[in-house]
């Protein structure tokens, strides 16, 4: 029997009825429509599915949806101010060529959002521990961190 | 894959739990985080009917320190709260360790200890170091709350001692003695972030005179639950821990391991990384004792 | 050489990372069309069976199942890649009598949602004739194996040889003769975005495919053969592609099962692949056995080769026939090989096909190449550098009866790295437990076979210039997360004068962009696409430049050049006016004729494999415990040798990238099978590196100018998978003295080899 939730996305009220079985993933993709979180693996390996739920990073595949009433969403479509601004993390993305083939990107970026709140001046070593639950087939990851170094300086001296 | 259907039950107290628990034996899975629960359910491993949903209890998920009576984890108390808490970092370090060579950041912001534990996974790197601290599991029934030693608590893969109508709500560990130091040695050679191939933990406390007073092992991914060593730990009670001690407590551990060949290694290879890392883990379990 | 770009040579952030950034870009499982339906695939639960009967009655009962098929539904064409040789085309859409493989597709349902759909699968009830299977080259090739396929009695589907010298005179006159055997293994693509596809039908004879491709064209010809409808009434889009390293090129049954059932309800179709159905069944690189004999005077030369390869091809030929020409050419570049003989047999087994991957051929044939020169120069007593520094390949190089090198920056690189890394010193100080070695590689631009056997241009570009100052970019080449979106825009921008914001692209849609490009693998696109752009923008510039000598009524020794949005005189260049201006007098000279310009690209006149060769050299660092025999790499340093980078931070990314792939492929990433079922199915299982995992390390460009490629480009991140794995087997060897001849390099053969497990 499917039950009526309410869904805080990225700001946004989101009722929708969902069976139990259904994941975060599922209905942020296939209810929603919001496509920009991805689908990896299904396992909770990959990363390519990260959203936030109260500020930290979780595996929407491995999140039931009727467990989220009343819990902050944000998924990578959530990130950017509006369609002008981006949030530093992308822009550092963008210009430091951390993006190839772009599966992985939006579950970097929020991993990227949940380490920098939580550390925001991360050592290299801290950054790559960061990302232990993200895959990335492309870049090898150097340019990856090269970006979230960069975005980490933009952020924390913004905020001094 | 996407999930099997079930009906979901998130119950506001433990009572009400433990009822739908009872009610539905055998037909039903008890969720804590869920990333192994899910995981194994997409893959038709778990059909449950039901799935019993522990985030609505309030108060499941504490962290508590007291210098009489030793550290309390709720079993809803996720890993990278663990890693993080104060008390555990000062008090169990190894602990910390533990919780923080679990799978992944995202993973450990929303799978438990106590998940970890329940699923019984030879591998589980929760389970060693609080094996080797004596904690325990309090399980609750409707008919009453009994406190499970971890040593009794497993049974074989995916096995434990919890009755089906009972629900693990706290993980109790004792006061580290003076004198006492713990390590948690993992190797995991395909990569940082993996399953252990195996692991150890150590409990030495030492007496003044530098020898072993009470020695602990337990033994990971090298039998069909985590194993302790009982003969390698008598064999260290009332010894110092020289080269040639070191070298025997070594290879007495790997004797009483009961590996077998998998994905990640093979038998052999078990037995012998069992020898290394019990001698690893004894060199550092010993300097924490030193230091605490 | 003029190196005064503008565009060209800039690190410039690829053009689509800002709406990837923002979660906006379209990959194929986010479409979603009205009334769509959910398709899966039913597979084989056994590695080797006749099917006796398929009873799919009671999934079609099942409320909200659409549509329920199998191989007798379809027309039972077979298909393949190989076009050229029909008889290698050995698959069909669905199994039809046989399945030779788990996970080979034998049935397909399509219903209002994927649960629907799912549990329709479980109600299709397949009895099979369990047939006994084999499961390595060495069992095929038994006397009295099972047969996969009737076709191929001893199972081996093709046989490829390459031969030139004499080389049974060039051994007799050898001081030293290595002769090993080795073997390596299969590893997956392990793209992030696991294959998805739409299909749409028009109602009106005609499909509309959006699909996760590398090859946008083959999968229309094919979908086209195997549907039996005409090529131009299918149209193939490929939206964003999440990687595809090889593994996206072919008809895959998804396709072709989208597509059908699309066209038989009227409904879209859409097929995704889990993680797990990609790595248990999907694509991966050829396993190998291998058997190499090599010869050397006594001061290093190079002077026989004879190099024989068993290609453990799976169930399928896929595109082994290319893997085993290729394993050969591999075999016989980067040095001087005067005499030199290869056999590739391309053998079936009853696993999951092997297909193109990442260095295709390469990454095997090095492995075992690079591995030798290391064992010979050891035993010469010669440094590895030198023994490479005395054979290496140089410009004009010939490959007897195969490729003339144009351009080749194989010993820079090799000098460069050493100096990089402080070689000579740390090859000699470093020991016990701590090892530094060396890899080497070349690799194509692209192929010169047509196997495909296209009617069309391998390539081919068309621009059309507007009044407003802008150009549109139209091809097929497709952009898969390797960049050629953004470096098929630089090189236009840089040909007409114009910023990257001025062109428009639209890219590999078969109804809309130019007949037809082969796709994206082997290296091929930037140097041929590339080259068909330059082309179509010098069209462009023709007609503009007519209008511009008329307006100033320039002296006819006057050349003309498009720089910073303007074209004008080169030496006057106050004799000019701005690209749009032109544009728009070139449309009033023509009666208000478009301005478009067209190019192609085939190479011609340059041998069989390819028209131009990279090359480079990559030295690992390592420190193995010699008590558990993990190996942790501590460095990766690379000089290569890409021609002229069009975008080096691109490239620099691509290298990385291939790093990483190297590194999978030499350590930790490994299918573990048993009777043909993988056990290794997800990523908890089947390990890639992450980002902790990755060592440091620089890279250099050592630039050449390639004069078949576009401003002097070539081939660039694909071969660089090939080194890596030599490169840290040869620094483990260096720190343990194990040497590994069977990949992956793990910590139990370190502790086997070395006699302490």
């Amino acid at each position: 029997m499917k039950t009526v939730i309410t869904l805080n996305i990225n700001g946004d009220r989101y009722e929708v009825a969902v069976n139990p079985w259904r994941t975060l993933n599922e209905v942020l993709r296939e209810d929603l429509k919001l496509t920009g979180t991805k689908l990896g693996c299904g396992t909770g390996d990959c990363g390519a599915c990260t959203v936030l739920v109260d500020g930290k990073s979780v595996s929407s595949c491995l999140t039931l949806a009727i467990e989220l009433e009343g819990r902050e969403i944000t998924t990578i479509e959530g990130l950017a101010p509006n369609s002008e601004e981006l949030h530093p993390i992308q822009e550092s993305f963008i210009n430091k060529g951390a993006i190839q083939c772009g599966y992985c990107t939006p579950g970097m970026i929020m991993s990227t959002a949940h380490l920098l709140k939580q550390n925001p001046r991360p050592t290299e070593a801290e950054i790559r521990a960061g990302l232990s639950g993200n895959l990335c087939r492309c870049t090898g990851y150097n340019k990856i961190v090269d970006a979230i170094k960069d975005a980490a300086e933009k952020m924390s001296s913004s905020s001094d | 894959m996407s999930l099997p259907k079930f009906s979901y039950l998130a119950p506001d107290t433990l009572e009400e739990a433990c009822r739908l628990l009872a009610a539905h034996q055998g037909k039903i899975k008890i969720k804590a985080g869920g990333t192994d629960l899910l995981v194994r359910m997409s893959a038709r491993a778990f059909k449950p009917d039901y799935v019993l949903a522990l985030g609505k209890v309030a108060g499941l998920d504490h962290i508590t320190f007291d210098p009489r009576t030793g550290l309390r984890l709720g079993a809803m108390a996720k890993l990278a709260d663990v890693v993080d808490h104060p008390a555990v970092r000062e008090h169990y370090p190894m602990l910390a360790r533990a919780a923080k060579a679990t799978a992944t950041v995202q993973i450990r912001n929303m799978g438990t200890v106590m998940g970890n534990i329940c699923n019984a996974s030879p591998s589980a790197d929760n389970i060693p170091t609080l094996m080797v601290r004596e904690a325990s599991v309090i399980a609750l029934a409707a008919t009453g709350e009994r406190e499970i030693p971890l040593a009794e608590f497993f049974l074989g893969p995916g096995k434990t001692a919890l009755q089906p109508t009972e629900i693990a709500t706290e993980i109790r560990v004792p006061v580290p003695e003076a004198g006492s130091g713990v390590s948690y040695q993992k190797i995991s050679p395909r990569s940082k972030v993996d399953i252990a191939a195996v692991n150890v933990a150590a409990f030495l406390l030492l007496d003044g005179e530098r020898r072993c007073r009470q020695a602990r092992l337990c033994l990971g991914a090298v039998g069909p639950t985590p194993l302790r060593a009982p003969r390698t730990e008598d064999f260290l009670v009332g010894k110092e821990l020289r080269p040639e001690v070191l070298e025997e407590a070594g290879e007495l551990a790997a004797g009483e391991a009961t590996p077998i060949s998998d994905v990640r290694a093979s038998k052999e290879y078990r037995r012998l990384m069992v020898a290394i890392l019990t001698k690893r883990a004894l060199v550092e379990a010993h300097n924490q004792a030193l230091h605490h | 050489m003029s190196k005064n770009f503008s565009v060209v040579g800039q690190s410039l952030p690829r053009a689509d990372a800002r709406i990837k950034a923002v979660g906006a870009a379209q990959y194929a499982d986010d479409i979603i069309l009205p009334g769509m339906l959910y398709g899966k695939l039913l597979r084989s639960p056994v590695a080797h069976a006749r099917i006796l009967n398929i009873d799919v009655s009671q999934a079609k009962k099942l409320p909200g199942v659409k549509c329920v098929i199998t191989g007798d539904d379809t027309l039972k064409i077979k298909f393949g890649n190989w076009r050229l040789v029909p008889e290698s085309q050995d698959e069909y859409p669905l199994a039809v009598d046989k399945v030779r493989f788990i996970g080979d597709e034998v049935a397909a349902v399509a219903a209002i949602d994927k649960d629907i759909a799912e549990e329709a699968l479980s109600l299709i009830k397949v009895e099979y004739e369990e047939l006994p299977g084999v499961f390595s080259v060495e069992e095929a090739m038994a006397e009295g194996a099972p047969v996969i396929h009737e076709l191929n009695p001893n199972n081996i589907s093709l046989q490829r040889k390459i031969d030139y010298g004499d080389l049974d005179k060039a051994f007799a006159e050898c001081d030293l003769i290595l002769d090993n055997e080795f073997k390596v293994h299969a590893v997956s693509h392990a793209y992030m975005e696991p294959c998805a596809c739409v299909a749409e039908y028009d109602h009106n004879g005609r499909l509309t495919v959006w699909t996760s491709t590398q090859t946008p064209y083959f999968v229309q010809c094919l979908l086209a053969k195997t549907l039996g409808m005409r090529e131009n009434d299918i149209r193939v889009i490929k939206p964003f592609v999440g990687g595809g390293f090889g593994g996206k090129m072919e008809l895959r049954k998804w396709e072709f099962c989208a597509a059908f059932m699309a066209r038989q309800t009227g409904r879209p179709v859409k097929f995704t692949l889990t993680r797990a159905e990609e790595l248990a069944t999907g694509r991966r690189r050829h396993p190998m056995s291998i058997r190499s004999k090599v010869g050397f005077k006594k001061d290093g030369t190079l002077v026989a080769k004879e190099f024989t390869a068993y290609l453990d091809g799976g169930a399928y030929n896929s595109m082994g026939p290319t893997a085993a020409f290729l394993c050969g050419n591999f075999g016989g570049m980067l040095y001087r090989y005067p005499n030199y003989r290869y056999n590739g047999y391309h053998v079936y087994t009853n696993k999951p096909p092997a297909g193109a991957m990442r260095g295709f051929g390469a990454p095997q044939a090095l492995f075992v190449a690079e591995t030798q020169m290391n064992m010979a120069a050891e035993q010469l007593g010669i440094d590895p550098l030198d023994i490479r520094l005395k054979n290496a390949m140089e410009t004009g190089d010939e490959i007897p009866g195969v490729a003339t090198i144009s351009s080749c920056g194989f010993k820079e690189s090799l000098l460069k790295v050493a100096e990089m890394t402080n070689w000579r010193e740390k090859r000699r100080q470093l020991g016990k437990g701590k090892g530094i070695g060396i890899g080497c590689y070349s690799f194509i631009s692209g192929g010169v076979f047509n196997w495909f056997n296209t009617q069309y241009n391998f390539t081919r570009a068309e621009v059309r210039a507007f009044d407003d100052g802008t150009v549109h970019l139209l091809t097929m080449a497709s952009d898969i997360g390797q960049g050629c979106d953004t470096v098929l825009r630089q090189i236009l921008a840089e040909e007409l004068g114009l910023k990257m914001e001025d062109i428009r692209l639209t890219a590999a849609d078969t109804a809309v962009t130019p007949q037809a490009d082969l796709g994206t693998w082997g290296s091929r696109v930037t140097l041929m696409a590339g080259n068909a752009v330059r082309k179509a923008a010098q069209e462009i510039k023709d007609q503009l430049y007519k209008v511009v000598s008329l307006k100033f009524d320039l002296n006819v020794i006057h050349d003309l050049d498009c720089r910073d949005g303007m074209v004008f005189a080169k030496n006057r260049p106050d004799r000019g006016i701005p690209f749009g201006e032109a544009v728009r007098l070139a449309q009033r000279a023509n009666r208000g004729e478009p301005i478009i310009g067209y190019g192609s690209y085939t190479p011609r006149g340059k041998g069989l494999v390819t028209p131009a060769f990279s090359f480079g050299a990559q030295v690992a660092e390592v420190t193995v415990d010699m008590e558990t025999g993990a190996i942790t790499v501590d460095e990766m340093n690379t000089a290569h040798d890409c021609g002229t980078p069009i975008n080096p931070m691109s490239v620099e990314g691509q290298l990385e990238g291939s790093v990483h792939m190297g590194l999978g492929y030499a350590l930790c990433e490994q299918f573990i099978m048993k009777g043909g079922k993988t056990l290794t199915a997800t990523f908890l299982d089947y390990k890639i590196p992450c980002a902790e995992d990755m060592p440091p390390g620089k890279s250099v460009h050592v630039e050449t100018y390639e004069p078949d490629g576009p401003f002097g480009a070539k081939e660039a991140g694909e071969g660089l998978v090939s080194p890596t794995a030599p490169a840290i087997a040869d620094a483990v060897y260096h720190a343990t003295g194990y040497r590994c001849t069977e990949l992956p390099i793990t910590p139990e053969k370190i502790l086997r080899g070395l006699g302490k497990l």
